[in-house]
């Protein structure tokens, strides 16, 4: 069934009516997605409980697909889009979200880059206006790109640099757990390659990536179809395609061997251990098995690392996990996918020590599997924090345009809870059986330094 | 799943001109306007504050406590936020597992928090579950045991926990400018310390439940898809209905010492940055200076367009970050401006944060910045409350501080009504640069002879 929607003119329109599809579910998400001439997907989803409106830009370029001597640059770039472009100069487009009441970001995933202003649903033309002129033509100059160089290396310096365990994560991990360099590189880069960045890096990055035919625009909250669709068509509807870019090579060699990595941090003062294992493909039967395995391990406070491990073995003292970690979330990561687990831990413990508790919980799972009240104790948790997680704008109109960008299908929204809600624990013990080997798996310490004072 | 698509094409391309060389007009914001509010009292003083929202099948509790770390005895501070953490850990009637266990099956997550004035248990819950929720909320509020192993473990836990948040510049940073600013009060600790948190036992945490976790000194407040009101407050009154009353808590006197200039160097050796602070005291919500004082922040350093981030970051390029806060306390409050620099221009970054405390101290504002200000904080303000969980965190903020039921309808009439005449007022009495206390976390060595300039530095080593 179709939805009764206007339809401005000049528009190459594909309609999709996911308001009829998932009927049984907990919520519904209801969208339409239409393709504009020059290729840009629109996604449009109303919600009038909040006078609220979220506009969401995703490109289909993150960090993984920089070039060798050009590590960061994906991020640098981030950075340019908020330097000004032709009829919104440097500064305006930052002051004009703020001064209509909203507030935007950008950021740089691994497999795409996005951008976002969340304003009272009668400024929708704002948004939409300031996102449309910087598509159209950003002004890149030598000044704007030195600036931004010095901005992004103080950004380096406050969160990798100068913070504990982030050095170790950010530049070291990603080398050791992945084989192929699109995937292993510093994603925030190295401040040689981001000096070596030129004006005209950024103008040929500008025209491969950020075309109208390799974004989604999505609008979330509390506006019109038929007039949002009249404003996208009026600012976007013009700005010219280009050639389809090309998608760097993420494969990774079948993985036969475990590696290991002591690194030494002078500015912790807790010990942690980052275990990762291979994982499955993105959105197979195996990929849902995980993902349900790791909220057994470690979604909330039942879970299996909270009562084996801070509670029974007290060894740990906080943890994170998911596929995707640290970059991404289960969620957002192209293949390949690695299931990433970061553990701060008692100095009385050796991060090895850690690591071997941590397998032998997989060990467990491969010998015992999980009974049916614990799965569906985990599945209950997961079901209930999709759906929290659901209750912002900005939240639905990000899910819209990553399951349109990664999967091609932005109604997921709706129908991908049926996959995880399907996850047996037969599966469950079959994938901690096939992914979760202490064989594959690399294991990075991070282990206490002493301060640089003390060194000398 | 797609249904097969409908393709349109047009016929011609249109001819028509379309001016995109100027930003779209738009209307101005509306006012905001609260969803219907419910508030009823229990007999034994609790009071219920519940909206009902149907969008999405969950509900969100909000059950505060005046109960914050004010209250902790000097040296065993820590105390409130030990009752917080440990009040999942086990009752009479369930053990700490079988708390957790029956909120995950219930689709819920239970936590508390402990802030400088309150103490909050926040739960969460498909809606289906609402009873089991306020079943589980109702039973560890009155009937938290603490046991001793689960109380050990926490104390080696966040021992460990504390050395890593003090391995962070910006916790030392923000610990010893409220320390300066607060003197002897209670607010003047952002966090307890290993020593007291070992001085910590169980009979202690049980006097701390049962003297201020009290039905009249409580809120709670409910939001999602709840049920009618009368068949919610049947739930409710069954649960809590019982609930001895207690003593209203006496409150710490909110006594704070004068304002003063203080230049406090935190010595981190291996520091690549500085972090800098430079702060003062200033008002709580009730004050008629705070409106004014909110406004005049959001100028100097709330968001992209403040002066801060504009002449630091933009300009100068001497950080990442530069803003500044307000963050008002039940009584009283204080004001900060925050940077990171690099180690080399510390003293020039330093002299501009202060140079921009006198600029606004001392000039009045533009009309056109000071619309957009407070466009800026009306339009996010009404943003936060586009949740459930924003709502309600809002709801029980106004409750727990006293505040007037029309609070959250009036914020955006209260901040658009703020005139420059009075910015300058309160900027000059509580943003003025020459009383204002500075600390300084970095590397001594690196910076202590730039920060010469401002002064003779206390310099003090990072715990």
């Amino acid at each position: 069934m179709k939805q009764a929607t206007m339809r401005a003119p000049n528009l190459l329109s594909l309609f999709l009516a996911a308001a009829t599809l998932a009927a049984a579910a907990d919520f519904q998400i209801p969208f339409e997605k239409y393709k504009l001439a020059n290729g840009m997907r629109v996604i449009l989803s109303r919600d009038s409980a909040a006078p609220v409106v979220t506009v969401y830009v995703i490109y289909n370029v993150g960090a993984r697909s920089e070039e060798r001597g050009r590590t960061g640059f994906a991020h640098l770039f981030e950075h340019m889009m908020f330097q000004g472009s032709k009829n919104a100069p440097k500064g305006v487009h930052l002051k004009t979200v703020e001064s209509n009441g909203g507030y935007l970001n950008g950021s740089t995933h691994p497999d795409f880059t996005d951008y976002f202003e969340v304003l009272p649903s009668n400024k929708l033309a704002v948004a939409l206006w300031l996102e449309a002129d910087r598509m159209r033509g950003l002004n890149i100059t030598a000044e704007n790109l030195a600036n931004q160089k010095e901005a992004v290396k103080q950004e380096r310096r406050l969160s990798v640099d100068n913070q504990p365990y982030a050095t170790a994560i950010v530049d070291r991990w990603p080398e050791l757990a992945f084989r192929n360099w699109s995937n292993s590189h510093s994603l925030i880069g190295s401040f040689e390659d981001l000096n070596a960045a030129s004006v005209d890096d950024v103008s040929r990055f500008f025209r491969t990536y950020y075309a109208p035919n390799n974004a989604v625009l999505v609008m979330v909250g509390d506006v019109q179809a038929a007039e949002a669709k009249k404003l996208v068509e009026k600012y976007f509807g013009d700005i010219p395609s280009q050639p389809q870019p090309a998608h760097p090579d993420l494969t990774e060699p079948p993985v036969t061997e475990s590696r290991h990595a002591s690194v030494p941090d002078a500015l912790a003062r807790v010990p942690a251990v980052v275990i990762g294992y291979p994982g499955p493909p993105r959105r197979s039967p195996d990929y849902y098995a995980l993902a349900m395995l790791d909220v057994i391990f470690t979604g909330g406070d039942s879970s299996r690392f909270q009562q084996n491990l801070v509670k029974g073995r007290q060894s740990v003292v906080r943890y994170e996990a998911s596929l995707g970690w640290p970059f991404a979330s289960g969620a957002d990561y192209k293949n390949p996918g690695l299931y990433g687990i970061y553990l701060l831990h008692k100095p009385s413990f050796q991060g090895r020590q850690v690591a071997g508790q941590v397998q032998e919980e997989m060990a467990r799972i491969q010998r015992e599997g999980v009974d049916r009240k614990e799965l569906a104790r985990a599945k209950t948790f997961f079901r209930a924090s999709q759906i929290n997680q659901l209750q912002t704008s900005l939240q639905r109109a990000m899910l819209l345009g990553q399951y349109e960008i990664l999967d091609g299908d932005p109604n997921m929204i709706n129908t991908e809870m049926e996959q995880f809600m399907a996850v047996t624990p037969e599966r469950i013990k079959a994938v901690a059986g096939q992914y979760l080997k202490s064989g594959v798996r690399t294991v990075m310490e991070i282990v206490l330094a002493p301060k640089k004072e003390e060194k000398k | 799943m797609r249904l097969p698509g409908m393709i349109l094409l047009a016929a011609t391309l249109a001819a028509q001109t379309v001016d995109r060389s100027k930003l779209p007009e738009t209307p101005p914001l509306a006012a905001y306007k609260l969803p219907p509010t419910v508030e009823e009292t229990l007999a034994n003083g609790l009071l219920v504050v519940s909206v009902r929202d149907v969008r999405f099948p969950v509900v969100a509790a909000r059950l505060g406590f005046r109960a914050g770390s004010k209250f902790d005895p000097a040296q065993r501070s820590g105390l409130s936020e030990t009752v917080a953490a440990l009040l999942k850990e086990g009752t009479q009637a369930r053990t700490g597992q079988q708390v957790v266990e029956e909120m995950a099956e219930i689709g819920g997550a239970i936590d508390a928090v402990s802030g400088p004035d309150n103490l909050v248990v926040n739960g969460s819950a498909l809606s289906e579950n609402l009873a089991r929720l306020l079943d589980i909320l109702a039973d560890v509020t009155q009937n938290a045991e603490f046991p001793e192993d689960e109380l050990k473990l926490r104390k080696q836990n966040r021992t460990q926990e504390l050395l890593a948040a003090r391995a962070e510049a910006a916790t030392l940073a923000d610990e010893k400018l409220q320390a300066v600013l607060f003197g002897s009060h209670p607010y003047s600790r952002l966090l307890p310390t290993a020593e007291s948190i070992a001085k910590i036992d169980r009979a202690a945490l049980l006097d701390f439940r049962r003297r201020f976790l009290t039905p009249n000194n409580g809120i709670l407040v409910l939001t999602g898809a709840l049920p009618p009101q009368p068949e919610l407050m049947k739930t409710i009154t069954a649960r809590f209905g019982s609930w001895a009353k207690g003593a209203a808590p006496p409150q710490p006197a909110a006594q704070f010492p004068p304002p003063r200039r203080a230049l406090v160097l935190v010595d981190r050796p291996g520091s690549v940055q500085a972090d800098i602070r430079a702060g003062k005291l200033s008002v709580d919500r009730t004050s008629p200076d705070y409106f004014p004082l909110i406004v005049a922040n959001g100028i100097l350093g709330s968001g992209t367009s403040s002066r801060m981030f504009l002449h630091i970051r933009e300009e100068k390029g001497y950080a990442y970050d530069a803003h500044s806060t307000q963050s008002p306390r039940r009584n009283g409050g204080f004001f900060a401006a925050t940077t990171q620099v690099r180690n080399e221009v510390v003293q020039p970054a330093l002299e501009d944060v202060l140079g921009e405390l006198r600029t606004l101290s001392s000039q009045p504002v533009t009309t056109n910045e000071l619309t957009d200000v407070k466009n800026f904080m009306a339009g996010n303000f009404v943003i936060g409350l586009e949740t459930q969980l924003g709502l309600a965190n809002q709801l029980s903020m106004v409750k727990l501080n006293g505040l007037p039921s029309n609070y959250l309808e009036l914020y955006v009439t209260r901040v658009r009504s703020v005139e420059p005449d009075q910015i300058l007022r309160v900027a000059k009495k509580y943003m003025s640069p020459d009383d204002a206390a500075i600390v300084v976390v970095g590397d001594a060595a690196a910076i202590g002879k730039a920060l010469e300039k401002f002064g003779r530095a206390t310099v003090e080593k990072a715990r």
